[in-house]
């Protein structure tokens, strides 16, 4: 009894050892491979396939022929390498930092790719950037918003999108315009998850605070993914602040939204990061949602003065069933950029990659964002361009609010009562 | 005496295959894959001694992990402590947190001391989130130090350096595993895991013991830790501190037979390469497809090969019901729950 | 100031209560089996599933999904047991630890490919919406969820004293053997308790399900504060794990109000750490 089962054992081993093993891939000349690292198992599985979506239609509209402004649109593939398609591998990093290393160096030594894209969470990306750093092979990250990213001095990452501490100030910003407006703030109160994520924004928002002359009434860590949530809005009643600031991922956005109507919290604005704009926040909570503010890259209302907007969601639409999520038009970015500098480049070399990289320039009408097109600081690899806008829950739709001149609609101002929405 | 000519053959067969390994694969992926596998092994042997010898089935071992990989990580981030001497702090500190935690909970029996190592490690993964002085939620950054060199812990350019130095903690782990499970301390140890009473009643100091079995395992499973931040270079309180590893052990050192020296180990070099080449190579589909292998063959293992794969190995394995340390049904039934 | 402390003490019951019903299924099991259901949090996540289904497929409401509920997590509760469950029962203790990890990984990860990992909610349920008591605001469905937790926790109670099968089920708690002998069928003993706790923890899901957000891993963290419970309780007491949802609640609540809130859960298992240190055996285990 026990010879079968050993020899299945050893069967077993050989199985494992030949999927370690180098796959016999062909190369072809045609296709050039960009690995794209997202969680997409375990905990925020539904957010890393919402950005996987936003880089493969990227990857349709570099492959294929479409009337848009966008970067290598027009032509089929990458014109200067003979009309090279571009091909996304994906790996999964179930959200771990060490998984981060694990995929990069996976999808680079066994899958030829040429360069990294993705990771979502912040902490991931650290290793991610890391493992590229010690590969030389050149990341673009268009999805992670951690201030500290793009602070360590990679010759290899590039960070196209906005990062915590831009949008903390887009929030304290608006503030100011509200104020001009007539509408006085004095006091605010922070609540954030204690993760990487929510305590950078946390400490940027109590640095802006002080800075822009707020009274910080309470501040508040808690715990992500909590049972209950009563005893913060409980503190936060007690605090009673004009203004709340919310840093938190999807789980929590939910659970505080129900738990603020369900103990009347009833400040004259709640300001958010983060979870509130991921798609499956709105269908939870319906109607509750109204009258939140949440800082974005992308709104579909942009297409008022961007008709890219519209027509890139269109697009989605028909290949989803479902609407462009911020998420999703966050990675959507990256693909581009890089396909842009290998087209320049001519190669995939990783040194002339990366010289093309530095030297991106986007105009405003080849992003879907109301930004003024990608550009990096030569020093920390920050697109310069990259800023955040307002977006209110409005009717449950997310409605562009700040800056004014990119506005779609007012701003609801103070929040509605619980009950009325 | 065919037997041990065997034992002689596989185990060299062994080292030449593991000496071998990074040159006949030498891409990055496999090699971290057995880096991983290693720093399991060891975690797996080190949980072995507190929960294979001494019968105190730790849950929390994630804790003494996170607190070696942040002593060393923070010695060397704020005041610049070589890593290797960290490693030896960190393991002391984890020694004297295990002896601190171990006392109280020293006392308690079956299911009451695994909870109690999940509500432990569960208030260190909190703490650690919360202190400034270790980084808080945004955790360490270990810089890099160019050229890498052993000196320094750290390589850059292959993971072949990193690939031995994993091995050899195993190697240390399972040679002090095989010593204190053949000296007099290894026998008191299972002594006291088979009957708390009669371990009393000859004499053996249940919680001496029971402390100095703690002590052991943590300093091990923290010196697993540096190797872990030395090699990722960065550590948050999520991925060094989370109840999933420390399950992670607990699940490789059963199915690879807990209470044999060598099980933990081979059951690291079975269900590592399988939670990762799954993940690979199914992961990327977000279906959750290689997660549900995983946990079935975690459940047919149990059920079908309760006494791990070393029991299949050294062919006493067998189907429930049968084997030591459980000789009767009213052994099992009576419940070591405390009461 | 002192309102929103009585709003505190009235959040921590209601919690508290919720907590309960889903530790007594665990107790039940432990006591009965000397087992310890891994996957106990995720048959919440099931039951939890199973309600959304049935008010986004059939119209049906949470409340009202409560018995379907808890009758399909029996039926699921006995079939783990028959063919996994029962079959460590006279092996290693570890095997019978680890087992049950295997099945909750095998269940959560099978809800990501079955239902996809989104967040689901269920709204507009019959009980939706807030009663007022002076200042003080309560959920309806959260108070509900809690009446009904401690009714079903009474019925349990007196099934269990008051039947023939009710009595079997605490003889086998008390002493296998002596059951055993007394002509007790253990076997089905343990079949029935399995399926029962798993019910209970059905009735618990879809309670939930009233107010909570539902998705794979919901199970994760409601399970872990379950067995610091259980503990805290004592093995296999009802009671105990009844009284240890509510003194759990309490603390949880009011230690993230008064002391930190990033702290709360750690405080809930320093409660048990410390209560162990004291009485090893649990509040009201013996």
């Amino acid at each position: 009894m026990a010879h079968p089962t050993r020899n299945s054992l050893a069967a077993f081993f050989l199985a494992v050892l030949a999927l370690l093993g180098p796959p016999a891939r062909a190369q072809t000349q045609k296709v050039i491979r960009i690995g794209a690292v997202y969680p997409l198992t375990g905990n925020i599985a539904s957010t890393g396939l919402d950005c996987r979506r936003g880089a493969e239609l990227a990857v349709d509209i570099i492959n294929g022929k479409y009337d848009l402004d966008l970067p290598l649109a027009r032509t089929e593939g990458l014109p200067n390498l003979g009309g090279a398609k571009v091909e996304l591998v994906f790996g999964d990093t179930k959200g771990e930092p060490k998984n981060g290393i694990a995929e990069v160096e996976r999808l680079v030594s066994q899958d030829k790719v040429v360069a990294i894209i993705g990771a979502y969470q912040s902490s991931v990306t650290k290793t991610a950037s890391q493992a590229t750093e010690r590969l030389g092979i050149p990341y673009v990250c268009s999805d992670s918003s951690s201030p500290t990213l793009t602070q360590s001095g990679y010759k290899y990452f590039f960070r196209a999108s906005p990062h915590d501490a831009l949008f903390a100030r887009d929030q304290f910003n608006f503030l100011k315009d509200m104020e001009k407006k007539g509408q006085k703030v004095k006091t605010i109160a922070v609540l954030y998850e204690n993760t990487e994520f929510g305590s950078n924004v946390g400490k940027e928002v109590v640095k802006l605070a002080a800075e822009y002359g707020y009274k910080l009434v309470e501040n508040i860590s808690y715990t992500a993914n909590a049972t209950d949530v009563s005893s913060e809005v409980g503190r936060l009643i007690r605090a009673n602040p004009d203004v709340l600031m919310h840093a938190s991922y999807i789980t929590d956005a939910i659970l505080f939204t129900k738990t603020f109507h369900e103990m009347n919290f009833k400040p004259k604005a709640i300001m958010t990061f983060a979870g509130y704009i991921e798609p499956a926040y709105l269908p939870a909570v319906k109607a509750d949602g109204n009258g939140i503010v949440v800082r974005s890259t992308f709104a579909l209302d942009l297409a008022r003065s961007k008709p890219l907007v519209a027509k890139v969601n269109e697009l989605f639409k028909k290949k989803y069933g479902m609407d462009m999520s911020e998420n999703a038009a966050r990675s959507f970015t990256a693909p581009f950029v890089l396909a842009d500098a290998i087209n320049r480049a001519r190669t995939t070399e990783p040194e002339a990659v990366v010289k093309a990289i530095q030297e991106t320039s986007f105009g405003p009408q080849q992003v879907i964002y109301p930004w003024q097109g990608v550009k990096f600081d030569p020093q920390t690899h920050q697109n310069v361009y990259a800023r955040g806008i307002l977006v209110q829950i409005q009717k449950q739709q997310y409605v562009t609010v700040w800056p004014f001149d990119a506005a779609a609609a007012p701003v609801i101002w103070p929040l509605p009562a619980w009950g009325s929405k | 005496m065919a037997r041990s000519w065997r034992v002689g053959g596989l185990v060299a067969a062994v080292a030449v295959a593991l000496a071998a390994f990074p040159l006949v694969f030498s891409g990055p992926f496999p090699l971290h894959v057995m880096i991983l596998t290693f720093m399991f092994a060891t975690l797996a042997v080190a949980w072995n001694i507190m929960g294979g010898y001494a019968g105190m089935f730790s849950f929390g071992q994630a804790a003494f992990f996170g607190i070696g990989a942040y002593t060393s990580s923070w010695l060397l981030v704020a005041h610049g402590v070589n890593p290797w001497l960290g490693l030896l702090a960190g393991g002391v500190v984890a020694a004297i947190v295990g002896a601190a935690i171990g006392y109280p909970c020293s006392n308690l029996r079956g299911h009451y001391f695994a909870i109690a190592s999940i509500a432990f490690a569960e208030i260190v993964r909190v703490h650690f989130n919360n202190w400034k002085l270790v980084g808080a939620a945004e955790g360490l950054t270990i810089p890099m130090t160019r050229p890498g060199s052993l000196l320094h812990f750290q390589f850059h350019q292959s993971k072949a350096p990193y690939y031995f130095i994993a091995l050899a903690f195993l190697l240390a782990s399972l040679a002090i595993a095989r010593t204190v499970s053949r000296s007099r301390m290894g026998y008191y140890f299972r002594a006291i895991k088979e009957s708390h009473e009669l371990a009393t009643a000859l004499g053996i100091s249940f919680v001496r013991y029971r402390l100095a079995a703690i002590m052991i395992s943590a300093f091990l499973s923290a010196a697993a830790g540096t190797l872990y931040a030395q090699y990722i270079l960065y550590l948050d309180p999520e991925s060094v501190l989370v109840l999933s590893t420390s399950v992670q052990v607990v699940l490789i050192a059963m199915l690879g037979g807990a209470g044999s020296v060598l099980g933990p180990a081979i059951g690291a070099l079975i269900l590592v390469p399988v939670s990762e080449v799954t993940r690979a190579t199914l992961g990327h589909r977000g279906t959750g497809i290689d997660m549900m292998i995983y946990g079935a063959l975690i459940t047919l293992i149990s059920v079908y090969q309760p006494k791990g794969v070393w029991g299949l190995i050294a062919g006493r394995g067998g189907r429930p019901g049968g084997g030591a340390g459980h000789p009767s049904p009213a052994a099992v039934s009576a419940p070591e729950g405390g009461r | 100031m002192s309102e929103q402390l009585v709003q505190q003490i009235v959040n921590g019951l209601l919690i508290g209560c919720v907590y309960s019903l889903i530790a007594i299924g665990l107790t039940l099991i432990w006591g009965v089996m000397n087992i310890v259901n891994f996957a106990h949090g995720d048959f919440l996540m099931l039951a939890m599933f199973v309600s959304f289904w049935l008010f986004t497929l059939v119209g049906l409401d949470p409340l009202l999904s409560v018995p379907i509920s808890a009758l399909l997590l029996f039926v699921l509760g006995l079939l783990i047991y028959r063919f996994a469950v029962s079959k460590v029962m006279r092996g290693p203790m570890l095997a019978q630890l680890v087992v049950t990890f295997g099945i909750s990984i095998f269940l959560a990860n099978t809800a990501v490919l079955l239902w996809t990992p989104d967040y689901r909610l269920i709204d507009r349920t019959l009980l939706s919406g807030t009663w007022s008591f002076g200042t003080v605001q309560v959920s309806i469905a959260k108070l509900v969820s809690s009446v009904g937790s401690v009714l079903v926790t009474v019925a349990l109670l007196l099934f269990l004293r008051r039947t023939r099968t009710g009595k079997a089920i605490l003889a086998t708690e008390m002493n296998r053997d002596s059951a055993l002998l007394m002509g007790v069928n253990t076997d089905r003993v343990n079949a029935l308790s399995f399926g029962i706790g798993s019910a209970l923890v059905g009735i618990a899901g879809a309670f939930l399900s009233m107010y909570y957000y539902i998705y794979p891993q919901v199970g994760g963290l409601f399970g872990t504060i379950s067995f610091a419970i259980v503990a805290l309780g004592g093995f296999g007491s009802i009671t105990g794990a009844f009284v240890a949802g509510i003194l759990v609640g309490l603390v949880q609540t009011l230690g993230g109000y008064f002391f930190d809130p990033a702290y709360k859960y750690a405080i809930v298992f320093l409660l048990y750490l410390l209560t162990v240190w004291i009485r090893p055996q649990g509040l009201l285990g013996w």
